[in-house]
């Protein structure tokens, strides 16, 4: 017979494995893919897992929604043990994980697909699945002539009605960083940047803590106009919000999301197998119709839609059309630049 | 054999919950502190250099003295408004209270971040205070409500309410009614019935509503950020930033912990005035 004491230890023995489920698969776990959240979650469910089941015989595979940084933080917290096997990070953050030794080198010899992807995508470190450009966004009801320039968010007509983000994000160093350049600065100089953010300072009606609060901020018409990234737009758009994306004349800034496979992964062969579905030009091509709008890497991609229309009709345009930056040297003094934000930039 | 007094508790009983604040509480927060006192983000050396970078840095200064003063305001806001309200509650017929008592605690039951989100529509530069003050031709221009300091303290003392007026409620319907008519009977007038009879009994009720709203306020980090915007920097903020953006751990813990020895000597302030404030009851 079952004393209560059995009984109790059966119980607690339950309870335990069902709060940390880890306990009874520490052998054998299934992959872990940490993708960004929102609509990048929705887009990789839909069709880059369905993908890599094909790819893999029904392999198991669980997404994992996170921020870059915490991504980081959850693989740097065990090392020897991740529980993450492929990360997807901005290009600052892809930097660190890379710095601070997360990341395997990539199979580069036995890809399929690498040798496809343009130029800016590749990486030994990792390859990037797909782009994200940041342009001008505007609200096409009270703005009747689309902006052609970045200059044109210092226009006088536009006091107190442009948004911007603070340097946290990848979006609002990137502007900073645009702005400097087109002012004759560079990444190592951004005080142009920082002078221009100055004169900006009437025409300010936001600076949002973050990208998500910036766009919801063109709903709510506290702002008209300002740098956005196109997916973000995109999202809105689709909604019915009033807004429009223009990839300004100078370029739009274009910033490579790489995917990673990380170092002591026990899912090695399958996280490979998942990196080569993100690459492969099937998935892309299929991310880059609506609802995803996710430009495309893989040069074998026919390049149409929204995508086309809005940013680049081929490759070779999308060479020419996008601006990228050297985040190695913004990395290295990005924490100076947002302690001189946090001090200078008061509206 | 003697049985064990009734009344008599075991200690051993509060062993899970002591175990649950040991390994979730306790131990992340010593290891909060051993990790401020590196001086490298790789975290290999030790020193005080994380603490000396915010004491004698004079705008990491002024970011801990803003968001206290930002509590400070919503605090006082809150007891202002709150007051009233509280009296009103005591004082209405039980019907009315059940009324009351949910729109009271009506904020509560939603998330912080659609309230906030609700300030947003009220104080834009379309919402609604800013379209009323054009149309009645108060104003020729939207007026810049959001992203201010005012902004933040309504937002922050609406969001906050509950917790100042439910321990003024607590507080005021303890008050033996007989209380204020012997004091009018003795001849006092209304206002000095309430500065010597009703104010130093609720004093316990302000000085926990004014804890509670405080530590919510401070620490606020979701409606700081979203009615503050990017540009206005309190601590939490900061510390996120230096955090999540930087990955400087070693600065963020100092910056916690410098946050949360500031937070205990404002909670110790409350406590010793409070005490005062008793003494000043029953003396």
């Amino acid at each position: 017979m079952i004393d209560r004491r059995q009984m109790m230890t059966t119980a607690l023995t339950l309870g335990a494995m069902h709060a940390f489920p880890q306990l009874t698969q520490a052998q054998a776990r299934r992959l872990v893919f940490a993708t960004f959240t929102g609509s990048w979650e929705e887009a990789h469910r839909d069709v880059l897992v369905p993908a890599f089941r094909k790819a893999s015989n029904n392999a198991d595979i669980a997404l994992d929604p996170l921020l870059s940084v915490d991504q980081i933080a959850k693989v740097t917290a065990a090392r020897a043990n991740p529980p993450i096997d492929v990360m997807l990070h901005d290009p600052g953050p892809a930097l660190v994980a890379i710095d601070q030794d997360l990341v395997d080198d990539y199979p580069v010899a036995q890809s399929a697909h690498y040798k496809d992807l343009i130029a800016d995508a590749q990486g030994a470190k990792g390859p990037a699945p797909f782009f994200q450009v940041v342009g001008i966004t505007y609200n096409p009801d009270k703005i009747k002539t689309p902006p052609t320039s970045w200059n044109d968010i210092w226009k006088p007509e536009y006091k107190g009605r442009v948004g911007i983000t603070n340097l946290n994000s990848t979006l609002g160093t990137g502007f900073l960083v645009e702005i400097a350049r087109s002012r004759g600065g560079s990444e190592a100089n951004v005080d142009a940047g920082f002078k221009a953010i100055e004169e900006l300072k009437p025409n300010l009606g936001a600076v949002a803590a973050n990208p998500g609060q910036l766009a919801t901020l063109y709903q709510q018409g506290q702002i008209d106009i300002g740098p956005g990234n196109f997916n973000a737009i995109q999202i809105l758009k689709a909604r019915g919000v009033a807004v429009e994306f223009v990839a300004p004349k100078e370029g739009a800034i274009a910033f490579k999301t790489t995917i990673h496979l990380v170092k002591n992964s026990p899912n090695k062969e399958l996280a490979f197998k998942l990196i080569e579905a993100s690459l492969s030009p099937e998935v892309q091509a299929k991310l880059m119709e609506s609802p995803y709008l996710i430009v495309p890497t893989n040069t074998k991609v026919k390049i149409g839609g929204e995508v086309a229309k809005a940013l680049a009709k081929d490759h070779d345009e999308m060479k020419k059309k996008f601006v990228f930056q050297d985040w190695a040297a913004i990395n290295k003094q990005r924490s100076a630049w947002i302690e001189k934000f946090n001090r200078d930039i008061k509206i | 054999m003697r049985s064990a007094p009734v009344t008599a508790y075991d200690l051993k009983l509060a062993l899970p919950l002591a175990g649950f604040f040991a390994l979730f509480f306790v131990a992340p927060l010593l290891i909060l502190i051993l990790v401020s006192f590196y001086t490298d983000t790789s975290l290999t050396q030790f020193g005080l250099a994380q603490y000396a970078r915010f004491l004698l840095d004079p705008f990491s200064l002024s970011v801990l003295v803003s968001t206290l003063w930002l509590g400070v305001k919503v605090t006082l806001l809150c007891l202002l408004l709150g007051f009233p309200l509280a009296w009103t509650f005591v004082r209405s017929p039980r019907l009315a209270q059940g009324v009351l008592m949910l729109i009271i605690v009506l904020p509560l039951l939603t998330s912080v971040v659609v309230r906030t989100f609700a300030w947003i529509v009220i104080l834009g530069r379309q919402g609604i205070v800013n379209n009323l003050l054009l149309s009645l031709g108060l104003a020729d221009t939207p007026l810049r409500l959001l992203y201010t300091d005012g902004g933040v303290v309504v937002a922050l003392a609406q969001v906050q309410m509950p917790l100042m007026v439910l321990p003024l409620i607590t507080a005021l319907s303890r008050i033996d009614p007989n209380l204020r008519d012997a004091s009018s009977a003795l001849g006092a007038g209304a206002w000095r019935s309430f500065v010597k009879v009703i104010l130093p009994l609720t004093l316990p009720g302000i000085m926990a509503g004014c804890l509670l709203t405080f530590a919510a306020a401070i620490t606020a980090f979701i409606t700081q950020s979203l009615v503050g915007g990017g540009q206005m920097l309190f601590m939490p903020m900061y510390l996120y930033q230096q955090s999540s953006t930087l990955s400087n751990w070693p600065f963020a813990a100092a910056i916690s912990i410098i946050f949360l020895v500031a937070v205990l000597g404002a909670v110790t302030l409350f406590n010793l005035l409070g005490r005062l404030s008793r003494g000043y009851a029953q003396g």
